[in-house]
């Protein structure tokens, strides 16, 4: 009998979700920052998987984190979605 | 020690006061009301330092006590009956967090219909719950009872029901010895083990998959079963802190010889005994065998006392429907393969019915005569 | 202005969870936890926030976290800050934070206990106003004539109006927050926070599969709902109430009109909902 390696109480742990994020799989399209200096900073606050983060350097996108839900496109300047997948198309 | 006149519900309460619990809630529900009150009096009498939750029903009350377990304090509550069958949801799901909480049961009869009267109809149905279930003969096992289920509780990381019923016990007057408060703290010294610990958060209770959930489950009947070991170890650590004389997972009575045995938990214990007694005079060779530990089921040492007995009468006071008594057919599974004595379930008592010496009189001439049922429990004192 | 500068940078819920994209609730959570910081340790029953939360050994939450059964958060959150307090730790948010299911129907009596009580602890209500967890069921939050997953007719009784019923047990804190406003949700979650007694929030957070629209419609749609008047942004701070946005007053339409659970709205229908509003806020007359 082949017993998991479980914790005593039943939990799990903390901010190990992100390390597995695979988000892609939720993507048809992806946000590309076009225009930094247009990005209104409520992004920050709008992003759902918090993929969105600031640097010295301007915003960020983790590409990791990001499904492609359109939001940070939508209530800002400066960003665009464009295609995840740019290949030939199928016949489904 | 020193000794006491106290009923049943002042002797749990005592109990939890000794243990210094940290966090109480309940929601009352007769008979065991006067434990619940008179450890709010304890409070607010500044005699226990704990905080007290009113919370608005029963289902609340262990959700409460769970929360207060899961940011690291020492808990107990209360019920019975409808309000245990309420909460019975939360009652299994604390034992599969693993969570130490301490709770008493005043066994009461189920509705419907409405019965308020003693019976163990209420603790039957958490048979399957993971928590352990002590039960009481008398107001001093309850006292003794409440304050190792801590020690137990806290060690396996499993929780403990402590049975005792109502009205018979939880408002009859007896003796009772009562330990000093200082040797209870080195009985039970606390260690905390908080699920919700800010300095390591962990996302307790995760969505479990099938991956996972079955080793959850084994790991925990495991540790349910590590107390066939610890509950007796614990018992001896309790007599000789105490000077007292607290039984393991069970307690063998005139069985040395015996032909006959009586087997039982709770209250009827006493009636039990009082009947053997009674019975040796007329020359007859029987026994008790008084149960503390019902969850769980101590098969092992049942088979120890009951390999030579011929007859063996299970006094049931529940029913389970379709089957018979719960701890009759415990019983019988246990002794599956082995020779061929007879085991007699009878089942009385129910919702504060009769069982009283006549009964029991009744039950054993059953088992001895060849009208035993074998397949169902008998019911004496309809 | 909202200090973007200073805005925590650690994200401590929501990276990596297994919601669906564009999900309001997971806007919420991340918000809320911009305001509360990481001394915080908080309870969620059965709901998508729950579920999203975290599954087997891995969770997205950076803070103690409990996976509360459906119907006892707010006493289990009771509990906690119990054993907290009488530990000696202080200055720690203790919140529950359920659905409307685990707030207004199944988790009432619980809610209703703990603010009794007066609790100090923080109890979030994030309003789908549906059970989406279970598909997108009707329930007591679902607002009049919406269509949900068993019911295509439409939801023929109001919306309860939790807001209302929480002013009236008058606990220390009660206020409506919009995901859609996060400068006015963080405000609102520091105030409660600084609450000794029971505080509760009211948080619109839409749900684009169960309101029918696209996932980046998201914060546009919640938007439109105050905007048109409809969900009110105030607060109720110690009893003294305080209308904390005033809306332009878009048409009901622009809101309703933009949801596929409103789809089969007829024009009388739309001008009920249009007159209700103009009345609660006395306009037109």
């Amino acid at each position: 009998m082949a017993l998991q390696n479980t914790p005593v109480v039943p939990s799990g742990e903390p901010g190990a979700l992100a390390e597995i994020a695979n988000s892609r799989v939720q993507r048809i399209n992806r946000p590309e920052i076009t225009d930094q200096s247009q990005i209104d900073p409520v992004v920050l606050l709008f992003c759902p998987e918090g993929a969105i983060s600031r640097s010295e350097s301007g915003f960020i996108i983790s590409y990791k984190l990001c499904k492609g839900c359109g939001i940070c496109a939508k209530e800002s300047r400066g960003i665009t979605m464009v295609p995840e997948y740019t290949g030939p198309a199928g016949i489904f | 020690m020193s000794k006491v006149l106290i009923t049943g519900n002042e002797a749990a309460a005592l109990g939890a006061k000794l243990a210094r619990i940290e966090v109480l809630a309940y929601y009352p529900i007769t008979p065991a009301f006067p434990a619940m009150e008179r450890l709010s009096k304890y409070i607010e009498d500044g005699e226990l330092n704990c905080r007290f939750i009113r919370v608005e029903s029963d289902h609340s009350a262990l959700a409460a006590v769970l929360g207060g377990t899961l940011a690291g304090a020492r808990c107990y509550t209360l019920t019975n009956s409808q309000g245990l069958l309420l909460m019975t949801e939360v009652v299994y799901h604390v034992a599969g967090l693993r969570q130490p909480i301490v709770m008493g049961v005043v066994n009461r009869a189920l509705s419907a219909p409405h019965s308020r009267f003693p019976e163990h109809g209420d603790v039957v149905s958490q048979a399957g719950s993971g928590w352990i279930q002590l039960f009481c003969e008398n107001n001093q096992d309850i006292l003794d009872n409440t304050i190792q289920a801590f020690r137990i509780a806290e060690q396996l990381r499993t929780p403990v029901m402590v049975n005792y019923e109502g009205y018979l016990q939880s408002h009859t007057l007896e003796e009772v010895s009562v330990p000093e408060q200082e040797k209870v703290d080195a009985f039970l010294p606390l260690k905390r083990q908080p699920a919700l610990d800010l300095t390591n958060p962990k996302g307790v209770n995760t969505v479990t998959g099938p991956e996972f959930y079955p080793t959850y489950k084994y790991k925990q009947n495991e540790a349910m079963l590590e107390a066939l070991k610890l509950v007796p170890e614990v018992a001896e650590a309790y007599n000789k802190q105490f000077g007292a004389n607290s039984c393991g997972l069970l307690e063998a009575y005139k069985m040395e010889d015996a032909e006959h045995a009586l087997v039982a938990m709770g209250s009827i214990v006493g009636t039990a005994r009082r009947y053997v007694d009674e019975f040796r005079k007329q020359g007859k060779k029987i026994g008790l065998l008084k149960l503390k530990v019902w969850r769980p089921f101590p098969v092992e040492a049942l088979r120890k006392h009951l390999q030579n007995v011929r007859f063996i009468t299970v006094l049931d006071k529940n029913i389970v429907y379709g089957v018979g008594g719960a701890l009759a057919a415990d019983l019988k599974a246990a002794f599956y393969g082995t020779n061929d004595m007879v085991i007699n379930g009878v089942i009385l008592g129910l919702g504060g019915g009769k069982c009283g010496l006549e009964q029991l009189d009744q039950a054993v001439k059953l088992t001895e005569s060849d009208e035993t049922e074998k397949n169902r429990s008998a019911w004496i004192a309809l | 202005m909202l200090d973007y500068k200073n805005l925590p940078q650690e994200e401590l819920f929501g990276q990596g969870h297994v919601g669906c994209k564009g999900c309001g609730a997971a806007i919420a959570g991340r918000q809320a936890m911009k305001a509360l910081g990481q001394r915080t340790i908080i309870t969620i029953p059965a709901s998508c926030m729950a579920t999203l939360g975290g599954n087997n050994t891995r969770t997205a939450w950076k803070i103690p976290f409990y996976h509360a059964l459906f119907e006892c958060a707010p006493a289990v959150a009771s509990g906690i800050r119990a054993a907290l307090d009488i530990q000696g730790v202080k200055d720690v948010n203790v919140v529950s934070w359920a659905g409307d299911a685990g707030s207004a129907d199944i988790g009432f009596q619980s809610l209703t206990g703990a603010a009794e009580r007066q609790e100090h602890i923080i109890h979030v209500l994030y309003d789908n106003e549906m059970y989406m967890n279970t598909g997108g069921q009707t329930g007591s939050q679902t607002p009049l004539y919406a269509a949900t997953s068993n019911s295509f007719l439409g939801k023929q009784v109001r919306k309860k109006n939790m807001l209302a019923i929480m002013e009236a047990h008058c606990i220390d804190y009660v206020a409506s927050a919009n995901i859609a406003y996060p400068e006015d949700l963080m405000n609102k979650f520091k105030k409660a926070a600084s609450k000794q007694g029971f505080s509760y929030i009211h948080i619109l957070a839409p749900c684009h599969r169960g309101w029918g629209i696209k996932p980046e419609e998201t914060i546009e749609v919640a938007r439109k709902a105050t905007e048109c008047g409809l969900w009110e942004l105030y607060e109720v701070d110690q009893g003294k109430r305080t209308r904390t946005y005033e809306p332009s007053f878009i048409p009901v339409a622009d809101y309703l009109k933009a949801q596929g659970r409103f789809r089969n709205l007829t024009a009388e229908q739309l001008a009920d909902y249009q007159k209700a509003v103009d009345a609660y806020y006395g306009r037109g007359e």
